[in-house]
């Protein structure tokens, strides 16, 4: 066999064996649920097809409540039994902050 | 397989003897050098992504929704999409194949936007990840595996941004939890085009108020509603409203539980056209809701859901009592 033969079979050997330890080394492995973790920024997720909206009839309220909701607005808070806590009567139900920053309107 | 066998002929030791071929070793030791710079390259470290606050803050609040980020397949569409409905401007980073862009209103983050191609055959659409603050991301994780949640991504840190990781929650709603390197976003009014409200839509309100508590220590308050086949809470923390948690609509037995993100507008039956005309479509029609102004749910050009809601400087002021 021809030296330069035996040469780039070489060379060729080489080459595919790094590229195969590269490729061993860069696969990530999967996180199911459409997670793959192997863009090297770990949130690489995507949603299962079926994420279609709609049934949000009336009364469906998804969004924050105003400012003021007093105790007499907070339904069920004693008495209907849930395995989370809730606040006691006494504590107003929060809104979303209200003041703007520095530079942010006032 | 020819090179393998051709590579059984040669003797390295016979080279090394006789010195006869010092051109093929070389030869050879450059195309091993080659392969392992473009394994490096492969390997290379994570991409480095910026804070979320600059300058930092010296502010963490724990179970608020302090950043966004969107898995897309097609970076250049959603940076054009987003950057025309709202005015967000990027600053791309680049890691290899990895284009991060990080997305500033008026210099301030809102959100990253990473590429990413599905594989052929792969039947998803790319959905806004919420990261939720938390003081100790290994803390977060073990209470939430001992509460029924599976990890996505294990705890990783980025220097700069801080450390984080994946989860499903026991219902299958993902979330991600960060300890900011930078601190936290403050508790500010957020301006129209920045992201102002999270909703957990799952199956059952009860039990994911219930581990969302365990995992922020959130007061859960119950909110009114005249909507008798769902339930609708409000978690809060710091004494500010951080999420709300609704009953996913039994009529839509095929959808999966998640979070919705909000993005304040001035009017979202415009912004909702607008998203329309830029290519989006209009998945809940603009209605109004509980604080009197309209929320609409939409989805830009790529299928990526999140919703747009109005929110004046009077929606904020205490109602009369």
């Amino acid at each position: 066999m021809s030296v330069p033969l035996q040469r780039w079979k070489m060379i060729s050997a080489a080459t595919l064996f790094t590229a195969l330890l590269s490729g061993c080394i860069a696969t990530g492995g999967g996180y199911g649920y459409g997670y793959d973790g192997n863009i090297g920024i770990g949130q690489d997720y995507y949603e299962p097809v079926g994420g279609y909206y709609g049934g949000w009839g009336h009364g469906y309220h998804v969004g924050p409540p105003r400012g003021g909701y007093n105790d007499h607005d907070r339904h069920n808070y004693h008495g209907s039994p849930h395995s989370y806590r809730s606040p006691p009567p006494s504590h107003h139900m929060p809104s979303i902050p209200n003041r703007g920053g520095p530079s942010h309107s006032p | 397989m020819l090179a393998m066998q051709g590579f059984d002929h040669v003797k390295i030791g016979t080279w090394q003897r006789r010195g006869s071929h010092p051109g093929l070793m070389r030869s050879c030791l450059f195309a091993v050098l080659l392969g392992l710079g473009g394994m490096s390259s492969a390997i290379a470290a994570p991409i480095q992504l910026p804070p979320i606050v600059s300058p930092a803050s010296q502010e963490h609040h724990v179970g608020k929704a302090i950043f966004v980020e969107l898995i897309t397949p097609d970076i250049n569409s959603a940076k054009q999409f987003y950057s025309a409905l709202f005015g967000w401007t990027y600053t791309d980073t680049n890691a290899g194949d990895t284009t991060y862009s990080q997305a500033s209103l008026d210099g301030r983050a809102v959100a990253g936007i990473i590429q990413h191609t599905l594989p052929a055959g792969e039947n998803k659409q790319p959905a806004w990840l919420s990261f939720f603050s938390v003081s100790d991301v290994d803390v977060a994780k073990k209470t939430a595996l001992a509460h029924g949640a599976k990890v996505l991504r294990d705890v990783h840190d980025h220097p700069a941004r801080g450390r984080e990781a994946v989860f499903a929650d026991p219902q299958g709603a993902v979330f991600a939890a960060l300890a900011s390197s930078s601190g936290d976003p403050a508790d500010m009014l957020a301006e129209p085009g920045e992201w102002i409200w999270s909703s957990l839509i799952t199956r059952d309100v009860d039990a994911g108020a219930t581990f969302y508590q365990t995992l922020f220590d959130y007061e859960v308050f119950d909110l009114p509603s005249d909507d008798s086949k769902a339930t609708h809470v409000l978690l809060a923390t710091d004494n500010y409203a951080r999420a709300s948690a609704n009953t996913l609509p039994t009529d839509k037995p095929n959808v999966h539980p998640h979070s919705v993100n909000f993005v304040r507008v001035e009017d979202a039956a415009k912004t909702a056209e607008k998203v329309v005309s830029l290519g989006g479509t209009v998945l809940v029609e603009p209605h109004p809701d509980r604080h009197g102004g309209s929320v609409a749910v939409v989805a830009d050009p790529q299928g990526a859901p999140f919703g747009l809601l109005e929110w004046t400087q009077s929606d904020s002021k205490e109602v009369a009592q």
